[in-house]
């Protein structure tokens, strides 16, 4: 289970986070909604590590994350996709994939070869398009590729950040509904940002609304769907 | 037409020398963002080794090798020692600005120059001394024809060769060489892809060192031996990286040998 206690993230003396404390269950999708500048991006870049907390814990199961280096939170099991669909693009969409299991390459190489085969499978155009340079590829094929990178770490974790920015509403929700068909079929655990409040809310089982840097509702999916005075309040509409 | 031939060959060897230097520059400017104008002070301070080694009558090969490795060393201890704790410095508001961020370590690098300059003086007693050649200098015979080229020049375009071609081997076919492109091109996602990108910045810095070290071996039996005798290949080097544009190894290595020509 992850777990998030009193966090509090600050740059430059502005709370980004400001005391926030959550729990989302293993093998679950929890969905984390919010206007801009409530703090989403910032509260997945703090569980990774790309930003250190002033304050409170993170805690994977009984492991203690707070004041460890991104590197080491990979290899504990916690992949994050970065919003804007964060591949390398003059690398080749096969290195794109490679990268993410590198640091597993001398202790799981099998593994790794069974891993690259099932993201392939999972998005069979990226097979198509293995040789090309990643920045050939479209908005969608992108971020398939930036969770194919992340999923070839065989993360217990996934920390999803707006997958579905800047792309057409069939292919976010397409991708979703694949997060969706993994976190069932492999037990993965996610936690998923989005703006896009309904699609995300759909398919997750529990859900954290955020506003400026705090939370002001922790509830099951379906009971924040139904709250149209929240959504009212914190999401205009 | 001789003369001709004589300084095509010449130009290609000087040029393949160029090459590595750029090499060199490239690596640390592509991996770690500096402009690293220490990197001839290390590589004349590596050929000042070798070429104790080979006064205590060790053999020029042994010296050789020693030079390399000891190239790799300086490179990550550069890096290891100053260039990293100066990054990662974060009490001074002055120090943290992307301006500063981004000279401070030139400035280093500038003063680690001296540094070796001094120190290679001190050591070394600053005197020009020769630097020997594992082959003739002099002109190739074939049968009753002296050719345009010598067999030094030979042995630099081979050394060259062989080493841009197990560059490119490394990095267009080992997961470290896909890691250090990849940390050069997107930090944030090479770390969050596991890889531990000060690491991999390190190998840069050594692999960069051991390049310029292989450009200070191949180039004093030409120039002799002092603390200043590399500067103008720093200069002739990095004037050619930055036509290059400080990116590709390959267009670095066309413009290099089109510069000395």
């Amino acid at each position: 289970m992850l777990k998030v206690s009193n966090l509090v993230t600050e740059f430059a003396s502005i709370k980004a986070l400001n005391d926030i404390s959550f729990q989302a269950k293993p093998g679950r999708i929890t969905t984390v909604i919010g206007a801009n500048g409530a703090g989403k991006s910032t509260l997945l870049r703090t569980i990774s590590g790309l930003e250190r907390p002033t304050s409170g814990s993170i805690t994977w199961f009984d492991e203690e994350l707070t004041d460890k280096s991104v590197e080491a939170i990979v290899r504990s099991g916690v992949a994050q996709v970065p919003e804007g669909h964060a591949v390398i693009s003059q690398l080749s969409v096969a290195e794109n994939i490679e990268l993410g299991g590198l640091f597993r390459k001398r202790q799981a190489r099998g593994d790794l070869e069974i891993a690259t085969k099932e993201v392939y499978e999972l998005f069979p155009i990226l097979f198509e398009r293995r040789r090309e340079p990643a920045g050939s590829l479209s908005g969608g094929e992108r971020q398939m590729l930036a969770i194919s990178r992340a999923l070839v770490a065989r993360p217990k974790l996934l920390l999803l950040d707006e997958p579905s920015l800047g792309l057409a509403p069939l292919i976010s929700a397409q991708i979703i509904s694949i997060v969706d068909e993994l976190c069932k079929s492999t037990g993965l655990t996610v936690l998923l940002v989005e703006q896009n409040a309904n699609t995300a809310l759909a398919v997750a089982d529990h859900g954290i609304l955020l506003a400026l840097g705090k939370v002001v509702a922790d509830l099951p999916a379906k009971e924040l769907i139904a709250d149209s005075a929240l959504r009212a309040a914190y999401l205009g509409y | 037409m001789n003369s001709f031939l004589t300084a095509f060959f010449a130009g290609t060897s000087q040029g393949a020398i160029y090459a590595l230097v750029s090499l060199g520059l490239v690596l640390v400017w592509r991996g770690a963002g500096v402009v690293n104008f220490a990197q001839m002070g290390q590589a004349m301070f590596t050929t000042y080794i070798a070429s104790q080694l080979i006064q205590n009558e060790y053999s020029y090969w042994s010296a050789f090798v020693i030079a390399l490795i000891s190239g790799a060393i300086l490179g990550a201890i550069v890096d290891l020692g100053i260039m990293r704790p100066l990054s990662s410095r974060k009490n001074s508001q002055l120090l943290n600005s992307q301006s500063m961020r981004t000279t401070i370590p030139v400035i280093a690098s500038l003063g680690i120059l001296g540094v070796l300059k001094s120190v290679a003086g001190i050591l070394w007693a600053g005197e020009e001394r020769g630097f020997p050649a594992p082959v003739p200098t002099t002109g190739l015979r074939l049968g009753n024809t002296d050719l345009a080229i010598t067999g030094f020049d030979l042995f630099v375009i081979g050394v060259v060769f062989l080493a841009l071609v197990l560059t490119t081997i490394f990095f267009t076919r080992t997961g470290m060489g896909l890691a250090m492109r990849a940390s050069a091109l997107n930090p944030e996602v090479t770390r969050l892809s596991g890889i531990r990108v000060g690491s991999v910045r390190t190998l840069s810095w050594a692999i960069s060192g051991t390049a310029s070290s292989l450009a200070g071996l191949l180039v004093t039996p030409k120039t002799n031996l002092s603390p200043n005798t590399l500067d103008l290949l720093l200069i002739v080097g990095f004037t050619a990286a930055v036509v290059g544009g400080l990116t590709s190894l390959a267009v670095q290595f066309w413009v290099d040998l089109f510069w000395a020509m």
